[in-house]
């Protein structure tokens, strides 16, 4: 028992050396000053912190936010269902659904947003059988907008929220749902006070991982958006080259990774609390 | 359970699968280290020079002047040769990270036009000598666009919107509506910028999308109608959608340039200055240009150009659209209010 412990230590040295270390730099960064040629110097300075408070830099922060919540939310409807039918399956079709969600991550994933373009471009495959078969007359302009930004997102997230989801519905034990049909609840009763209290862990499992991936995310904006919204991370970036202002950068970053943190932490306990609520109603 | 245990592994390649990037290999012969652009050379000039001086050169790419900035600043890559743009050249040379070239090493600089030589960014060609140069000008689809197009102005005409593209840049950008009042695109004034920023907000609804790498594509697919377009990619583009018109506004508009240039510190100085000088043959000239569509600055290469290459108004443009052209300049720290109006007009919030 004591042995498997050192199994450990690669991860640690790894997590240590690329994750812990370079969090590290980037938190001395946020508290340090820019000289004028864009060098990181002393003395220590709040005003990368002070900078974030600007209405301007609030608003992207609350956009973003926006965008990841609705991405995830859109993300869960699509694929409860979807997650729900492959756990109840035949395990030869079990098999098949997860090789075919997970196929599209074989394919790198700029090629595959660039994939969204071909499609729905003025001159693009959507647009060109719309107008072939005359449904329309003249070409949708779907292409850079605020719908293609969303899409995008869905798209690229849902295996992140069907995988954990699906596990979660697969686990299950099936008896409970006969139980409650021989005690004489309807299906929908038994799907809203077993299934989905069961599936709880997965759906949270789900939602963080979809929500800090969207949050994070800015080359989806820039080629299905055309670049018209900035996201909190297109900033971040453009501190770090662009502008050269590594201290207001770096305070983003530890300010994004903060919230977020808190938001999760939020997320589960009303999660948490409402499960437990649930539980004494039932006992 | 066995399905839940390929359920998670799927699940770890597709996070990993998000992380993962392609490493490069190296190599062990004595060789030219260069950091530039994707597709900057023709590769059969690049062999010649291989074959004749007996070197390997390995060509790694950044796709922006900002990554290049921050690879060499910390020191990284190893490298005997970059090609920073004009304005680089100047925050390179302020940060002391070039080093002075030596012209003895470098005969062939005299074959360089002399508009091009000794340039505002760094005079007397201390540090840099150009390698390719185009403006900024207006680029549309004759298609679509039926008026006659010579000013910036232009590109607020409602009937174009939705259909504009401008590039993703805010120098660029904010330097064109600055030239469009009449005023220098490298200004420090913040009123003058204010007004530029407020003038194009009134543009952001007709834009169709904010695009640097791959406004080529949308012009030919013709997603865009008109836009702002360097002049070397407008030659680029022509090739393959023959309705494109390109012309420099009267207003005026910026100029720049990629330029040769080496890293302090670099191992093989003198064979990236033999590098150089080989590369402003006259001859070894006019084949790279003639491959890679820019306009050569080579003065003595004209005559080994071809007949299309020389009457594209594109890649040569005329002394008189040449003079109505401004680099743009380095701005100090005036750059954080350039950042801050951009990130404004992009995101539409105040």
């Amino acid at each position: 028992m004591n042995k498997s412990k050192f199994l450990m230590v690669p991860v640690l040295l790894w997590a240590a050396l690329f994750l812990l270390i370079p969090m590290l730099i980037v938190v001395v960064v946020s508290f340090l000053s820019r000289d004028t040629l864009g060098n990181v110097v002393f003395p220590f300075s709040l005003t990368g912190y002070k900078t974030f408070f600007d209405s301007l830099y609030l608003g992207i922060y609350w956009d973003t936010l926006v965008l990841s919540v609705v991405t995830t939310v859109v993300c869960l409807l699509v694929s409860y269902p979807l997650a729900y039918y492959i756990a109840n399956a035949t395990p030869r079709i079990q098999t098949w659904g997860l090789i075919l969600i997970t196929i599209p991550f074989w394919i790198n994933f700029l090629i595959r947003t660039y994939a969204w373009v071909l499609l729905l471009r003025t001159q693009g495959i959507v647009n060109s059988v719309l107008l072939h078969f005359g449904w329309i007359h003249e070409p949708m302009q779907m292409l850079y907008t605020k719908g293609a930004v969303l899409l995008g997102m869905v798209y690229n997230f849902i295996p992140f929220m069907v995988l954990p989801i699906y596990v979660a519905l697969e686990q299950m034990d099936k008896r409970l749902l006969d139980a409650a049909s021989d005690l004489g609840a309807t299906r929908w009763k038994a799907f809203r006070h077993i299934t989905l209290p069961q599936s709880k862990s997965g759906i949270m499992t789900g939602c963080v991982l979809v929500f800090v991936s969207t949050s994070g995310m800015f080359v989806v904006t820039d080629i299905l958006g055309g670049a018209k919204s900035m996201m909190i991370s297109n900033i971040i970036q453009s501190q770090y080259l662009g502008a050269r202002n590594w201290p207001f950068g770096s305070a983003l970053s530890i300010i994004f990774v903060v919230t977020s943190l808190i938001l999760i932490l939020l997320f589960n306990r009303a999660m948490q609390s409402k499960a437990d609520r649930a539980k004494e109603g039932t006992a | 359970m066995k399905r839940k245990g390929i359920a998670g592994l799927l699940l770890a390649g597709a996070i990993a699968a998000l992380s993962l990037t392609a490493m490069g290999g190296c190599s062990s012969k004595e060789s030219l280290h260069i950091y530039s652009w994707a597709d900057n050379f023709d590769e059969d000039v690049l062999k010649d020079f291989e074959n004749k001086y007996k070197v390997d050169i390995t060509y790694d790419t950044y796709a922006n002047n900002e990554d290049l900035l921050a690879k060499i600043k910390a020191g990284g890559g190893g490298y005997d040769l970059i090609q920073p743009s004009d304005y680089m050249v100047a925050t390179m040379i302020k940060n002391q990270l070039l080093e002075p070239l030596d012209m003895k090493n470098i005969p062939n600089f005299a074959n360089i036009q002399e508009s091009l030589k000794n340039p505002a960014f760094d005079p007397g060609n201390k540090y840099s000598i150009v390698y390719m140069s185009g403006v900024t000008g207006i680029a549309y689809n004759k298609k679509y666009v039926k008026d006659k197009i010579d000013s910036w102005e232009d590109l607020w005409n409602p009937a174009y919107k939705g259909k504009v593209l401008l590039l993703d840049d805010n120098r660029e950008v904010i330097g064109m509506a600055l030239k469009k009042q009449g005023h220098s695109n490298s200004t420090t004034n913040e009123g003058e910028i204010k007004a530029a920023v407020d003038d194009l907000k009134k543009l952001v609804p007709s834009v169709l999308a904010f695009d640097t790498d791959t406004i080529k594509q949308k012009m030919i697919q013709e997603e865009g109608w008109i836009g702002t377009v360097w002049s070397g990619d407008a030659a680029f583009i022509v090739k393959d959608n023959p309705d494109i018109e390109y012309v420099v506004p009267k207003e005026g508009s910026t100029i720049f340039s990629d330029n040769y240039a080496i890293p302090k510190g670099a191992k093989n100085k003198e064979l990236a200055e033999k590098f150089i000088n080989y590369m402003l043959d006259p001859q070894v000239s006019a084949k790279n240009y003639e491959s890679i569509g820019y306009s050569d600055p080579n003065a003595k290469a004209m005559p080994y150009h071809s007949e299309e290459y020389r009457n594209n108004h594109m890649i040569n443009l005329s002394e008189e659209e040449l003079k109505r052209t401004e680099w743009l300049g380095d701005v100090g720290e005036t750059l954080q209010v350039y950042d801050r109006y951009w990130t404004e007009l992009k995101s539409g919030r105040e």
